[in-house]
């Protein structure tokens, strides 16, 4: 048993992509409690977090452990919905790049990392009209709505969502955190946006401070 | 074997081959006519024995054109130098790029440009610096001071020579003023390892005694030779970079035909350090680039022609007289033309405000530099793998993504060097935390290194013997009058 917990630990520290799925799976099927193989990949990704922030690692490494989280989860949320229990989730977030922006990858790396660290991610892909973060954010009961724009000249978008979000209604229900290089904390707060991440690893902890999670 | 950078990009030409054997047959009517001045009694009879015309009254020689090509042949394309420790050792050659720091007189203050006088502890340090940083392969001579407080102008080079033995592991150049050599080569043996002997010249078409003297003390320590013409250009040389390339070609070659006299196969190094002459001031017209053309013409001329590698020393010394952005501009122009062009070895490390000073936070910062210069001439590898025409299809277009990629991860350390002190934060991040600079940066990383490097002490008979060598120096001086 002790064995497939370290070995589910093991493909996120060597980043084994191609096997995580199986590996996910033969632990389940040999009976590993899926909880406790859950806390095993984010024990691991902790820690590669960890070396992450102390410059040990990169975001190359950071990313590929998530990746294999995205792999192998599938699996072992199956298996914890079976046995009836909850699937333990930080919270939902809806992420998108907004309209006139189809910049994707700093917005793929805060979803990839958001959902490694736990957080149930709907992610709406890029150029996404505002009526469309609206929908989302309203269908899915969004804890967090995180938006990116890399281009000044859609940067304002931002602005016009957050609007919309308070004609809606909606405003008080959802937490919105902006990034993207041309944002900063001073263009954030202008437009009334709860929060500012600079770096996808920092959005992460900024997201997970404005829901009160440790 | 210290690695270095090993070269995989074709060296940038940029003479005709035409113009190469131009230049060379000039260099040989200007030795075979003109001649060269050696101010040593024993180098004329050897050369005299050798096929050469000599006058003894002038001490001019005029040179065969057999020998002269004789010596370029028989001078080795590459060559080892035994460091104090085998991670240390050399490989001289044209595959490989060493780096080395650059000599200066004083030490000097980042934040004013002011330059004082640095003690031998000091100096220790410096030397201690180089050892910490991976881009030092060699430590050259003079280096990092050539004015310490609290050692006399005579014993400077004695004083360096045991200061290095003693702070780095690293091989080091041996001088040649004021019979400097016999210490210094003492010294090498009592630690053993080798120093690259020199022979420098003084141009136009001169060996000064001491230079041949010199060359003759590290031949038969089995040293090898650092060959320099030097000149200015304008001054002491024709102020055209082809007239400057010949004369400077004939006195490099005059040495070099010297060395294969006296032993034949001896390992060689043909050093280019020729500047234009500043015709405003009479200065030397630092981060020319008359000396870049000149090092470039010599890098291919040695490489293709002759066969023996070069070293470059003028992207050492920058006019700026602070670690700012005319400094780097001035280096790194010639160090980048001193690479692709060829070169086997650049003095490039610490060096500011012209000859005169040496920062320790300079070194630092030149270190990714020569990090960064070094990387170029690697170039990049062209594979199946690399072209990762599969991966390209499989991550697809827009919105793939390479990042969380195996090849990503396994490649991207390989492609690209990452500075240890340049600024790279985010403008905000920059802002908030205090807007730290490449110099602050490299204050803090200097103090690191002097806090935690360590070096292989000598051993206590090591230390027995080059105190014995200083005390004979001191005696040797003293009984000369000249201390």
């Amino acid at each position: 048993m002790s064995n497939y917990i370290q070995r589910l630990k093991d493909i996120v520290t060597d980043f084994d992509i191609d096997n995580a799925q199986a590996v996910a799976k033969e632990a389940i099927e040999s009976g590993v409690d899926p909880v406790a193989a859950a806390a095993a990949l984010t024990d691991a990704i902790r820690q590669v977090g960890d070396a992450f922030g102390k410059g040990d690692l990169f975001l190359p490494d950071l990313v590929c452990a998530s990746e294999v989280l995205k792999k192998a989860f599938p699996v072992i949320n199956e298996a914890i919905e079976k046995s009836g229990r909850k699937q333990a989730s930080l919270g939902k977030v809806v992420i998108g790049t907004v309209f006139g922006d189809i910049h994707s990858i700093g917005k793929g790396m805060v979803a990839t990392l958001l959902y490694a660290a736990g957080f149930k991610v709907i992610d709406l892909g890029i150029n996404v009209k505002g009526d469309d973060f609206l929908k989302a954010v309203k269908e899915e009961n969004a804890d967090v709505l995180a938006m990116s724009a890399l281009l000044t000249t859609t940067a304002m978008e931002q602005k016009k969502v957050i609007q919309g979000l308070k004609d809606a209604g909606l405003r008080d229900r959802v937490k919105v955190i902006v990034g993207g290089s041309p944002i900063n904390q001073e263009f954030a707060d202008s437009i009334g946006a709860d929060a500012y991440g600079a770096t996808a690893p920092e959005g992460v902890k900024v997201i997970k401070r404005l829901l009160g999670i440790e | 074997m210290r690695k270095g950078f090993i070269r995989k990009l074709e060296p940038f030409r940029i003479l005709s081959n035409a113009q190469v054997e131009y230049i060379h047959s000039s260099t040989l009517e200007v030795l075979e006519k003109t001649g060269i001045k050696l101010e040593s009694d024993r180098a004329l009879k050897l050369l005299k024995e050798n096929g050469c015309r000599v006058d003894f009254e002038i001490k001019v020689v005029k040179f065969p054109p057999f020998l002269v090509e004789e010596a370029i042949r028989s001078a080795p394309s590459s060559f080892s130098v035994k460091a104090r420790i085998p991670e240390d050792d050399l490989h001289i050659s044209p595959s490989t790029l060493y780096f080395m720091p650059a000599a200066g007189a004083k030490l000097h203050d980042e934040r004013t440009g002011k330059l004082s006088i640095a003690t031998l502890e000091q100096n220790n340090q410096g030397v201690r610096l180089c050892d910490a940083l991976e881009t030092v392969d060699f430590q050259a001579s003079y280096c990092p001071f050539f004015e310490l407080k609290d050692v006399k102008p005579v014993m400077l080079l004695a004083e360096s020579q045991a200061s290095i033995a003693r702070n780095t592991t690293r091989v080091s150049r041996g001088a040649q003023a004021t019979d400097s050599f016999i210490w210094e080569a003492r010294i090498a043996n009592a630690v053993g390892k080798q120093l690259i002997g020199t022979i420098e010249g003084a141009a136009p078409l001169c060996f000064p005694e001491d230079a041949i003297n010199a060359a003759f003390e590290y031949m038969d320590n089995g040293f090898p030779i650092w060959a320099t013409g030097g000149s200015v250009m304008g001054g002491s040389s024709p102020v055209t970079v082809a007239g400057a390339s010949i004369s400077n070609n004939a006195e490099t070659l005059a040495a070099i035909t010297l060395i294969q006299c006296y032993r034949r196969g001896h390992p060689v190094i043909a050093n280019d350090f020729v500047i234009p002459m500043d015709m405003e001031s009479g200065n030397l017209f630092f981060g020319a680039i008359g000396s870049g053309f000149h090092q470039m013409a010599f890098n291919q001329i040695y490489r293709d022609l002759y066969r023996i590698p070069t070293s470059n020393a003028m992207a050492a010394f920058p006019n700026s007289k602070l670690i700012d952005y005319q400094n780097a501009f001035e280096k790194t122009h010639l160090a980048m033309s001193a690479a692709l062009s060829g070169a086997s070895m650049i003095a490039f490390l610490g060096s500011v405000s012209q000859e005169l000073a040496w920062s320790p936070l300079q070194a630092v910062i030149d270190n990714d530099s020569a990090n960064i210069i070094g990387r170029y001439i690697e170039g990049f590898e062209i594979n199946s793998d690399t072209a990762a025409i599969e991966l390209i299809s499989e991550v697809g277009p827009s919105p793939g993504s390479y990042l969380g990629r195996k090849h990503t991860r396994e490649n991207w350390k390989k492609e690209y060097y990452v500075p240890k002190v340049f600024d790279r934060l985010s403008y905000q991040d920059w802002e908030r935390t205090g807007k730290v600079s490449v110099i602050d940066k490299a204050k803090q990383r200097t103090e690191e290194i002097l806090a935690e490097h360590n070096v292989k002490p000598l051993s206590d008979d090591e230390e027995r013997q080059v105190r014995k060598i200083l005390d004979d120096a001191r005696a040797y001086y003293m009984k000369k009058g000249l201390l």
